[in-house]
């Protein structure tokens, strides 16, 4: 009996054995299964500026394309040469009809670009922004700057100018007159920008008369800038909430050299090689900078994180921004280079 | 020939009225010519409109393929460039990754891309394909299915181009695409270039119009439709595909349709067009209903126009026709109002003056016949003398106190002849026969009265004009003016001839008596008188030879009469003639 007991042990045992053995067999042919599929699946994630046609996200461009070689993963960049809201739109749709695996956008905060985005979200596309929010959406992140803050730092780089200058701007018997260009009303970025320079400069003598907007095309931005130079040659001021206007030489912009030249104060958010050229030829007296190839790498990185390990980004990451004054001209004159074919 | 032929129709038909003959008539001048020349015309048009229709469609496809030609070489003559410095550059640093560098030769491929696109309607994209599928465009750069790309391309007969199928591009849009390999000189792969073009083009390309239900289609060589107005066709194998799209005529569903078709060397494609024959046919049935609705028009004006024309003859001639018919019921009072010169114009004219003669006639004829009456009673009057009564009837009491029964009995019986006879029942017209015996009754008795001065004879040549019709009381008179005028007052023995004879076709009656004659002078008057030339004022005068020669010339006209002659002392002929042609 004993025996008879202790011969069932062992053949329960043994068949205990055998089926421990299959199963981990198994799970470890099903894991590395599973491994091979996620290692030899390409990965796609689209990034969509605004337009191809403004040089700003060309750092982006291009620390996004090195990340994804350092990533093996495809990348796309896509986005109707000039802006158009619809033509934007459009290629975004067409992105959730290819189940891109991905996509970080850079969109206003309104209800169209919240409703493309939110079925690509539905579709199972991973969504971030960068450069532009629009946080009413189902985005996973937005990475870009402080807009903001980013305001607050041009308005006290441009009353520190101001001061250099021994422009009164705080007595309340002069007012300083201030034009500010803008892309369009209801981007999220420009609109914040705006807001926190207004903010700052609130207890000074600036006084804005006229917001100018420029469709964010750098083409119409020229135009309309020169237009209202030679309309109101006595502005004191003017702040460009991005630097469309600066990708032109300044032989370009003749109104604008005159009334620089005539002791116009002109300040804008954006730094690339274009923007510091008209800033050292003094047309420009100060900026404030994005960091484009934060947005372009870390962008893609954490995304392509979230695809692949699931991992759960921050809902806002800072890039930080930097400034370009007398002081360090020359020095971002060398770090930063030509985007045009010469 | 005709006039016969329109009869017999019009007798077979029964119309018999000028109105509806001459209504017919204009219709069927009027119509026929119409009916004819809109038949030919119509036959003419329809043979015009099919040709017109193939040529039209053969004319359009020719064109289709010249436009698609020069859209397509235009493209073709930018696909087939030369070496491009910047894409060469963008090709060599993208093959080694070198992203710093390349950024600023795709932004400017991207804006030269770009450029192009905004210059050449239709053109959706332009871009450079590198053999593992990335790809630069004028939208940015992305990745495609390079396999499934090239799965989708066949050469044209050059072979140095290709095409595509209709397909939905990596934007969503439905495009073909021509593509070229370009062989950078500093790098070892070729890449692709190419160009995706709407398929819009082709829609504007065979934007004519050839009907509601005609329309164009474009295929490639294996038969595969490249653009169809209906879009589900696309991509599908062409029903209409028999070794190529040969022109001919066939039946859809029903319908039939003219296919005409040209093939474009350059893409390799055939162009189709495929015309509706029911729109031709509709088309016709428009001219058709046009011909038909100006034919109505034109037999309404002929209608209308027909009933005024016709009215307006057959009006008169209907007027004419009653007013006759009222004329020939004794109505001569009518008289025919029409204007105009026309023929119909004249017969009015010709009507009225005919009335206006018959009624002339008419009172001149009661005139005549109211003169004739009074002739007539005159004579009568002349007859019933009283003395001429009074001596005859003492004559006879004379014989009869004389016991000369006989003799008073002829008398007697002589009167009553001679009345009876003058009275003749109360008629006009009296035989020869029986005038002559009153001439003989009168003579007997004026013998008897006179004592037998005179004798006479009676001598009728003719004697077949005896049953001939003469007024009566012709003779009696002159015979009368004989015994009183010419025997009585000679103091010999008288004899009085009345001779009756024929010549031509008047009765002549000759009164003769060797009486005392009349002188020549006083002839002449008389006959003057009895011709007209002469008036008097005298009712008396010639009382007897007037009443006779009026009532002879009222019967028988002009030519009839009396006619006097006389030799003083010697004898008096009175010549009678009656004119049996102007009798009335």
């Amino acid at each position: 009996m004993e025996n008879l007991f202790a011969k069932k042990n062992k053949i329960i045992f043994f068949l205990l054995i055998i089926i421990i053995f299959i199963s981990v067999t198994m799970t470890a042919k099903a894991e590395n299964n599973q491994e091979k599929v996620i290692q030899n699946e390409e990965i796609t994630i689209a990034y969509v500026p605004r337009s191809l046609d403004n040089p700003i996200f060309l750092d982006a461009f291009e620390h996004a394309q090195e990340k994804a070689i350092d990533l093996g993963i495809k990348i796309e960049w896509v986005a109707p040469f000039a802006y158009n809201a619809k033509e934007q739109i459009k290629i975004i749709e067409s992105l959730i009809v290819r189940k891109v695996d991905g996509m970080v956008v850079s969109v206003n905060n309104t209800p169209d670009y919240i409703e493309v985005i939110n079925r690509a979200v539905d579709s199972g596309i991973a969504v971030a922004t960068f450069d532009a929010d629009a946080p009413d959406s189902k985005r996973l992140f937005h990475i870009g700057i402080n807009n903001y803050q980013a305001g607050r730092v041009t308005a006290t780089g441009l009353l520190e100018v101001l001061e250099a200058k021994n422009i009164d701007y705080k007595s309340k018997g002069k007012q300083l007159d201030t034009m500010i260009m803008t892309g369009v009303r209801g981007a999220l970025n420009l609109d914040s920008r705006i807001e926190g320079f207004l903010d700052r400069v609130e207890n000074t003598n600036l006084k804005v008369q006229d917001i100018v907007e420029n469709q964010d095309s750098v083409n119409l931005s020229v135009e309309l800038l020169e237009q209202y130079l030679q309309q109101n040659p006595n502005i004191d001021i003017i702040f460009f909430v991005g630097g469309w206007p600066f990708y032109v030489p300044a032989e370009a912009l003749p109104n604008f050299q005159q009334w620089a030249t005539n002791g116009g104060v002109a300040v804008g958010i954006d730094i690339f090689y274009d923007a510091l050229l008209l800033q050292e030829r003094g047309l420009l007296q100060y900026l404030v900078g994005q960091d484009m190839a934060t947005m372009g790498s870390k962008g893609l990185s954490t995304l392509y994180n979230y695809i692949k390990y699931g991992a759960q980004p921050k809902e806002y990451i800072e890039t930080g921004v930097e400034v370009a004054n007398d002081d360090n001209l020359q020095r971002l004159l060398q770090t930063h280079r030509p985007w045009r074919v010469k | 020939m005709f006039n016969n032929l329109f009869k017999k129709i019009f007798n077979k038909i029964g119309i018999h009225t000028i109105r509806t003959k001459l209504i017919i008539s204009f219709l069927v001048i009027g119509l026929l010519p119409i009916l004819l020349f809109g038949l030919l015309s119509f036959n003419l048009y329809r043979g015009a409109i099919n040709d017109r229709i193939s040529d039209y469609s053969q004319e359009m496809v020719n064109r289709m393929e010249r436009d698609l030609e020069d859209y397509i070489n235009e493209i073709e003559s930018f696909l087939s460039r030369e070496q491009d410095f910047y894409i060469n550059q963008f090709i060599k640093l993208t093959q080694v990754n070198d992203f710093r560098n390349n950024r600023k030769y795709a932004f400017r491929i991207w804006e030269d891309f770009n450029n192009l696109k905004q210059m050449k309607p239709g053109l959706e994209d332009i871009a450079i394909t590198f053999q593992d599928g990335r790809r630069i465009s004028s939208y940015g750069t992305f990745n495609i299915d390079i396999e499934d790309f090239k799965d989708k391309m066949y050469s044209n007969l050059s072979g140095k181009i290709f095409f595509t199928s209709p397909y939905k591009s990596y934007f969503q849009q439905e495009v073909i695409t021509i593509v070229s390999s370009y062989y950078p000189e500093i790098a070892e792969e070729n890449v692709l270039i190419s160009a995706d073009i709407d398929l819009d083009v082709l829609a504007n390309l065979t934007d004519f119009n050839l009907g509601e239900k005609s329309y164009f289609l474009i295929a490639d060589r294996n038969g595969d439709i490249i653009y169809h107005p209906d879009q589900e066709q696309i991509g599908e194998r062409s029903l209409l595909y028999n070794a190529g799209f040969p022109n001919r005529k066939l039946n859809i569903n029903g319908e039939q349709y003219i296919l005409t078709s040209t093939f474009s060397r350059a893409t390799g494609w055939y162009l189709i067009s495929m015309a509706s024959a029911d729109e031709v046919e509709s088309e016709l049935n428009y001219i058709t209903n046009l011909t038909v609705y100006i034919t109505a028009i034109i037999l309404i004006l002929i209608i209308l126009l027909t009933l005024y024309l016709s009215s307006s003859l057959s009006k008169p001639i209907q007027k004419l026709q009653e007013l006759t018919h009222r004329a020939s019921e004794n109505d001569l009072s009518v008289k025919i109002d029409i204007s105009g010169d026309d023929e119909i114009a004249e017969l009015g004219k010709s009507f009225n003056k005919m009335i206006r003669r018959i009624n002339k006639l008419m009172e001149q004829n009661v005139k005549e016949q109211k003169l004739l009456r009074q002739l007539e009673m005159q004579s009568l009057d002349n007859q019933i003398k009283p003395h001429f009564i009074y001596n005859t009837l003492d004559l006879i009491i004379g014989l009869l106190e004389n016991q000369d029964f006989d003799r008073a009995t002829h008398m007697v019986e002589a009167l009553g002849k001679f009345f009876r006879l003058s009275l003749s029942h109360g008629k006009e017209m009296v035989l020869i026969r029986n005038e002559i015996k009153h001439v003989k009754n009168y003579l007997f008795i004026q013998q008897f009265r006179h004592g037998e001065e005179y004798e006479y004879i009676i001598d009728i040549e003719d004697f077949e004009i005896m049953d001939k019709h003469i007024p009566k009381l012709i003779l009696q008179p002159i015979v009368e003016n004989a015994i009183y005028h010419g025997l009585l007052p000679a103091e010999q023995k008288g004899l009085i001839i009345v001779k009756g004879f024929r010549k031509d076709k008047n009765i002549y009656f000759k009164i003769v008596d060797n009486g005392v004659g009349i002188p020549t002078k006083k002839v002449e008057d008389i006959n003057k008188i009895l011709s007209g030339e002469l008036k008097t004022d005298d009712q008396q005068k010639y009382f007897g030879l007037r009443n006779v020669d009026q009532r002879l010339k009222l019967m028988y006209g002009g030519s009839s009469g009396l006619k006097v002659e006389s030799i003083k002392g010697e004898k008096t002929i009175v010549t009678i003639r009656i004119d049996q042609r102007g009798g009335k």
